[in-house]
């Protein structure tokens, strides 16, 4: 998807770069046109040594952080913390499907009641985000690349328990039950 | 807590390129973004009227180019190339209007409480 | 279909549980192999089909079944097929053979699996609408599951449904008993966790059903749990019905504060609001349950909480102000060095160690606890003397139990459900020295007498002998029999018995026989931190002026520090402490900020923020921080991570949540009690909280709250009944 708009853009860059300064177009917008972007780039268009460059790898040397680029506010960066976890089974029902799947979670910031409505105002742009992983590494390689600071609570595991219908019955231990 | 550090640890991982493949074409890139801009703000306040003369717009312009000044890795570069071209189509074809131009200079934001005390008084968190 | 998150639509990569085994039979441990829809899993011999398809990542469905209660078998909607066999067998009761090819999925386990479902819902009522438990209910996902899509149920028109009384069991659980499945989840529960043999089932067939047969209200304090554990909206909870939907809600996880166990909860809050807190499963503290205070008195967060600072004027009424007024008119105040601070039993670790940073700063080294303890011997130095050394999940395990002065089925509810838990599975036997209670499992009553302490360590009692035959024994001391005069001496002696009691019983090094159970779920980090306990030097010491955080116990009161001392309040009730305050600083409650809290066993643990504070509240710490930079002390931390380094550079375990540091010096802590010189007193030991009405209201929150309220008056009428026995409560 980014070298989607890569390309598409690459088109402007290269005609900005070549084209005219756009002084001349101050009074009309059709010469504007002129440096329109026709279209989706097509691959093909750019030959040869570029081309084969751009569909090679690069290697990041510095630890990569796109937290300028992300769109998220300098100050939701610097000041978040993330909650790295897993969802915990419901305790009213027996069903563990949406249990044990990563996600990171913001800490909670101010919510207050709206005076026009009632309705539960934030501040907060990263109030409802929650994205899901996979694994734990992923979850933190996603935190460390948007320069958030982080920790990580590990899952809660249950311990495997003894289970034996005739201990209902026995004898001489007190698991014989009393009761249905 | 587990981990304060928000130094990355991907590093020397292998990726795609968004525009360039070098730091020299970035570079290039940049300029030619830088240029385009410097070309474009000498037009910039007869076109939407602003109060702010050229010196001014072209000083905005530079300190918006510095403030990334430390950015190294290329795919980030080209990004904010990207940006910057985004803006500068709309600023060049007039879809933007007086007001957004002006907030380029964030002169009617109430700054936010930077210090602890402005912070606690003012709110919860 | 893909309304959930692509990551659960990947088969591998979700991640299950790690596979860990079951040693079930200490004779034959080998395995064998079973197949789970033709997958081949090692088992131990003894495990259950629905065990070993869980091992495997198959889910059976079930209502009856609950890992923590004995096997009923009686929903049949585990029913598998296990190929040869021409019956379905219940995979929650039926143990494996060797060989078994089980079919989760075939056409004979579908058919079960309809036709229990159909039956299910012959008799059950449409009420899902007005059904607290709809969104969560294992009946509606299951019969969406696994159950047919059509009705044959014509009998509507004839004899329609069944329908059943609702029973009065207390103002916690709601019960519309026409929901009920009978799956005797309850019962059992009733009858093996909490102790309580009240529920039961009355009748057969059609007519049967689940209650207390007599107008009994079911009062216990896990009585909450049967409300998670019922698969239906039978028995809901009775505070927050009909508030929410649980797909509406956000949940929080967080650590419950009202007692010192630190059971791990979930903050359900809509809007900003609290609506209900639920348990959450961890398996060394409080596995899946919850008590009763921690549960329902969250309703106590709405009333009493003090919204703005208040600082009392010339004519000695307390105004409200704004922060920066109360700030400077407490700064004013704080420019002196006679200054002591009490911290209460909700205070979070941040909060301690900033006004320890503070108070230091300003040349004050008064700090207390609220709660005392012994400072001869070892004191406070050694953490093993004031730790439950030898962690909740262990206690299971032990074969012999040495209560002294302490009620744990009031003071740490889910401490005495292990208890009980060892009590039943493990051959557990209780001695107890304290005054007659009911700990819902029988024990031995060793007496009242402090003698008996001096008896046991000198080995001349009777029960000597057994605590010296006993593999795995423990002592238990209550934190309030340590806080009385003559304490010290009973620590030494009880350091002393539990010394005798490893070498004659040749206990190994990782089982530590003594344990002091706490109250407070402050108390630990605050010993950690460097606090002093109890509140006695400030009547020597007569302060100019009083720091209370969030303390409302009444252990220090004005007349205590006179006329002319400048008590400062900083808590989120107005209880005790606000009331004789000078000035208000309002803090937030336990389910209001991220606070570090250290349970009876030592692991710190975290609450989140799940709502904000009402008014102009403020976080603890944030305030003290606040009020040293306009005395002009600046603490050094400005945020959440920087105090917590703080925590971490006085003592690192305190930022290592859920993990547990061994508490090491024990026979250091022995040898020095030697030197103590206090006497033992004869006054008999005893228990604060000796009834159930003595359980509910504790602390700022609880006794704020109405459901708590309702819960002593549901006790005292429960009295005047004539099906109350004198004996259970």
């Amino acid at each position: 998807m980014s070298s989607m708009i890569g390309s598409k853009l690459c088109r402007a860059s290269v005609q900005l770069m070549r084209c005219q300064p756009l002084s001349k177009s101050a009074c009309c917008l059709s010469s504007i046109k002129s440096v329109d972007v026709a279209g989706p780039l097509d691959l093909k268009e750019i030959t040869g040594k570029e081309r084969k460059e751009l569909q090679e790898y690069i290697t990041v040397d510095q630890p990569m952080d796109i937290s300028l680029v992300s769109g998220v506010p300098e100050e939701h960066i610097k000041t978040r913390l993330v909650r790295i976890a897993t969802t915990p089974k419901n305790p009213m029902q027996s069903g563990t499907h949406n249990a044990n799947n990563w996600f990171i979670q913001f800490d909670t910031r101010e919510r207050w009641e709206n005076p026009l409505m009632g309705w539960s105002s934030t501040g907060d742009p990263l109030s409802n985000m929650s994205v899901t992983f996979s694994n734990k590494e992923d979850a933190i390689q996603h935190c460390e690349k948007n320069g958030w600071k982080y920790f990580v609570e590990e899952p809660k595991w249950k311990t495997p328990k003894v289970k034996s219908y005739a201990f209902n019955f026995s004898w001489n231990k007190r698991t014989r039950t009393s009761t249905k | 807590m587990a981990s304060q550090v928000v130094k990355s640890s991907i590093v020397g991982t292998k990726v795609r390129p968004l525009l360039s493949t070098t730091k020299g074409d970035a570079r290039v890139r940049v300029l030619g973004l830088y240029k385009a801009w410097i070309r474009q703000a000498t037009l910039i306040p007869h076109d939407y009227d602003i109060p702010k003369n050229e010196e001014q717009v072209k000083e905005r312009i530079r300190s918006e180019f510095l403030k990334h000044k430390h950015v190294t890795d290329i795919r980030v570069i080209d990004m904010l190339v990207i940006k910057g071209q985004m803006e500068l189509r709309e600023v060049a074809a007039l879809f933007k209007h007086k007001g957004q131009i002006m907030s380029y200079w964030k002169e009617s934001i109430e700054p936010k409480p930077t210090d602890f005390i402005s912070k606690f008084v003012s709110g919860s968190s | 279909m893909l309304r959930g998150p692509l990551t659960k639509a990947l088969p591998c990569a979700r991640i299950l549980s790690p596979v860990k085994t079951l040693s079930t039979s200490a004779i034959n441990n080998e395995k064998f192999e079973v197949f789970i829809d033709d997958k081949k899993v090692m088992v131990d011999p003894g495990t259950t089909v629905l065990q070993a398809a869980a091992m495997v990542g198959v889910e059976i469905p079930r209502f009856c079944y609950h890992e923590r209660l004995s096997v009923a078998g009686n929903c049949r909607m585990c029913l598998v097929e296990v190929e040869k066999s021409a019956k379905p067998v219940a995979a929650c009761a039926m143990p494996v053979m060797k060989g078994w090819r089980v079919k989760t999925n075939s056409e004979m386990t579908r058919r079960a699996r309809e036709g229990v479902m159909e039956f299910l819902l012959v008799n059950h009522p449409l009420d899902c609408p007005i059904c607290d438990q709809g969104g969560e209910c294992d009946l509606q996902d299951q019969s969406m599951a696994f159950g047919s899509d059509r009705s044959r149920f014509t009998d509507i028109d004839h004899s329609g449904k069944r329908a059943v009384e609702d029973k009065d069991i207390g103002p916690l659980v709601k019960t519309i008993m026409t929901r009920c499945i009978h799956c005797t989840r309850c019962i059992r529960f009733a009858s093996e966790v909490a102790g309580v043999d009240d529920l039961g089932t009355t009748g057969r067939g059609s007519d049967m059903q689940v209650g207390t047969y007599v107008e009994k209200l079911f009062l216990s304090e896990l009585s909450g749990n049967v409300i998670d554990l019922c698969p239906v909206g039978a028995l809901t909870s009775k505070p927050y019905s009909f508030t929410a939907r649980p797909w509406e809600t956000r949940k929080t996880e967080s650590v419950d504060v009202l007692d010192a166990v630190g059971s791990n909860i979930i903050v359900s809050t809509r809007t900003g609001e609290v609506l209900r807190i639920l348990p959450r499963l961890n398996e060394d503290i409080n596995e899946e349950w919850l008590a009763d205070k921690g549960r329902f008195a969250y309703d106590g967060l709405k009333r009493q909480r003090l919204l703005t600072p208040f600082v009392r004027n010339c004519q000695g009424q307390l105004i409200a102000t704004e922060w920066e007024d109360a700030l400077i008119a407490v700064a004013q105040k704080l420019q002196t060095s006679e200054i002591a601070g009490v911290v209460g039993s909700l205070a979070d670790a941040e909060s301690m160690v900033a006004l320890k940073d503070l108070l230091n700063r300003l040349g004050s080294e008064d700090l207390y606890t609220e709660y005392p303890f012994p400072l001869e011997g070892s004191g406070t130095d050694l953490r093993s003397s004031y730790l439950l050394n030898n962690k909740i999940a262990r206690v299971e395990d032990a074969d012999l139990v040495l209560l002294i002065g302490t009620n744990p089925r009031f003071e740490a509810p889910l401490f005495n459900a292990r208890l009980r838990k060892g009590y039943l599975t493990n051959e557990l036997d209780v001695g107890y020295i304290g005054p007659k209670v009911d700990l819902r499992y029988d024990y031995e009553h060793l007496g009242e007498s402090t003698d008996l302490i001096k008896q046991l360590a000198s080995g001349s009692h009777a029960f000597s002998k057994k605590l010296a035959c006993a593999k795995k024994p423990l002592i238990v001391v209550g934190a309030d029999l340590l806080s009385r005069p003559d304490g010290a001496a009973i620590l030494a002696l009880v350091q002393q018995l539990a010394a005798k009691v490893t070498t004659d019983a040749n206990v190994s090094s990782e089982w530590k026989v003594l344990n002091v159970l706490q109250k407070a779920a402050s108390q630990v980090a605050a010993l950690d931190l460097g606090y002093k306990p109890g509140t006695a030097s400030i009547r020597d010491k007569k302060p100019k002026v009083l720091f209370l955080l969030g303390s409302d116990e009444g252990t220090i009161s004005r007349g205590d520090v006179g006329q002319d001392c400048f008590i400062i309040y900083q808590g989120h009730h107005g209880d005790h402490g606000a009331s004789i305050a000078d000035a208000i600083l309002p803090g937030a409650a336990y389910t209001e900020k991220q606070g570090t809290y250290v349970n009876t066993e030592g692991r710190a643990q975290q609450t989140l923020t799940a709502v904000s504070p009402p008014g102009l509240a403020r976080e603890d710490w944030k305030i003290i921080r606040a009020l040293s930079e306009i005395i002009g002390e600046k603490l050094p931390y400005d945020t959440l991570l920087e105090i917590r380094d703080r925590l971490g550079q006085v003592a690192p375990h305190l930022i290592r949540y859920g993990e547990l540091e061994e508490a090491n010096y024990a026979e250091q802590a022995t040898e020095l009690a030697k030197g103590v010189s206090s006497n033992l007193s004869s006054e008999p030991v005893d228990v604060k909280q000796k009834n159930l009405e003595d359980y509910y209201m504790t602390d700022p929150v609880s006794r704020a709250s109405g459901t708590m309220a309702k819960c002593i008056q549901a006790v005292h009428k429960q009295k005047q009944s004539k099906y109350y026995e004198e004996a259970v409560n």
